[in-house]
């Protein structure tokens, strides 16, 4: 049985509220036409978010990349300006506003998870800018990576809640405890658990997301 | 067999059904503003009774952060007690909920490697930990200053890497003011208009 009440709250969860309104003055509902509408808006909502593992990929691989490139670059190669590796984020930088002004012009329906996700990342981009400029100024060569992995483990989490997908929440969860364990490890030790932070908070999670929404399309 | 039952909505019914649901959630703890008043206040006397201690040499005799912990009960109380009268919750406050209950977990971490390893110098990383949530809240609501609070947050926390502790108390108790006692105080006002409008 759905109530009122419950096609409500499925409805502003996954439903544009302008489609919803339209919708809703020129039909009568039963509430199989409403579970009808609202399951179409899911797998929108899902082939959104299928879009979206594009970012989680790109910035999950380059920062593993980074941070393993370091350490090999660091204890075994022995190259002094092994920090250089971390140069490969412009790039990326460059990929991510190329594509989210792609995806802008493309236009897609606003969901109110989409608006959440928005802001969610705008936050965390900001905030990232905002911790390399405290990092720079205390020092790189201090503790730096339990304050990233603590903000990784942030974004995953809240986006997992938002588009209820648990391998992200988990994700989230393990680079929380990552950061914890990361204040106990010595520099170059960091590092790797900045790589397994990303590992299990970015890129595994995307895999699963990109799997699940082929499953569902198809 | 109860679908059958199910009475059928027109679409002015439903969008009655729905302005009801949206007019209880606008009268939730969170979105009347208490909350952001509650914590606004807190940070605002604690970081005043810090800078206080630093810049006078005075010993209160009791980390004032603990003061917290204090408000944390009434919170809990008043969120109890909302919840046993509440018959549904917004998606926006679930939303609210994921968003403050992670930056409560971030700001658990984060005291622990201050009290860990980074001793007294890490009020740059609170004040920026403090814009993140702010922001969020803000911009999914649409709610102009509780944006303009987050990057105040995320401003002073840049500022403060250039000042002296006592500054950074000062700054923290402008981040405070601006991203949850001000926004909040504009939210308890646009709660009251409205109950003035609907009686």
């Amino acid at each position: 049985m759905v109530s009122g009440k419950w096609v409500f709250l499925l409805a502003t969860h996954h439903f544009p509220l302008t489609t919803k309104i339209t919708a809703m003055q020129q039909e009568d509902f039963s509430p199989q036409d409403s579970l009808k509408i609202i399951q179409s808006m899911l797998e929108k909502t899902r082939e959104d978010f299928s879009r979206d593992d594009f970012y989680f990929l790109v910035w999950g691989w380059v920062t593993f990349i980074a941070c393993t490139g370091q350490f090999v670059l660091k204890n075994l190669v022995k190259y002094p300006g092994h920090y250089l590796v971390w140069w490969i984020v412009v790039p990326a930088v460059a990929l991510t506003i190329h594509h989210s002004i792609k995806d802008e012009k493309t236009s897609r329906v606003k969901t109110y998870i989409g608006e959440s996700m928005k802001w969610l990342w705008i936050g965390m981009g900001i905030s990232y800018f905002v911790l390399s400029m405290i990092l720079s100024k205390t020092g790189w060569g201090n503790a730096v990576f339990p304050f990233y992995i603590l903000l990784y483990g942030l974004g995953t989490f809240v986006s997992g809640c938002f588009i209820r997908f648990k391998p992200l929440v988990i994700g989230g969860i393990c680079a929380w405890a990552l950061a914890i364990v990361a204040v106990y490890l010595d520099y170059d030790y960091q590092m790797l658990a900045g790589a397994a932070a990303i590992l299990f908070s970015y890129i595994i999670p995307a895999y699963m997301l990109r799997s699940k929404t082929k499953s569902v399309t198809a | 067999m109860n679908e059958e039952k199910e009475p059928q909505l027109s679409g002015e019914e439903s969008l009655k059904l729905i302005n009801e649901m949206i007019g209880k959630a606008k009268q939730s703890y969170v979105s009347k503003g208490i909350a952001s008043i509650v914590w606004g206040i807190l940070i605002v006397v604690c970081s005043l009774l810090t800078w206080m201690q630093v810049q006078y040499k005075i010993d209160l005799g009791f980390d004032v952060w603990l003061l917290v912990f204090i408000a944390v009960i009434p919170q809990l109380l008043s969120s109890i007690k909302e919840k046993k009268q509440k018959t549904f919750v917004g998606h926006d406050e679930i939303t609210m909920r994921y968003v403050w209950t992670t930056f409560g977990i971030c700001i658990f971490i984060l005291s622990f490697y201050s009290y860990k390893v980074y001793g007294n110098n890490t009020a740059s990383l609170f004040m920026m930990m403090y814009g993140v949530p702010t922001f969020i809240t803000g911009g999914i609501f649409k709610f102009k200053p509780m944006i303009l609070g987050g990057l105040i947050c995320w401003g002073l926390s840049v500022g403060s890497l250039y000042t002296p502790l006592a500054t950074d108390m000062l700054f923290m108790a402008a981040c405070g003011l601006f991203a949850w006692l001000i926004p909040g105080i504009i939210l308890w006002n646009r709660y009251k208009k409205n109950q003035a409008c609907n009686v």
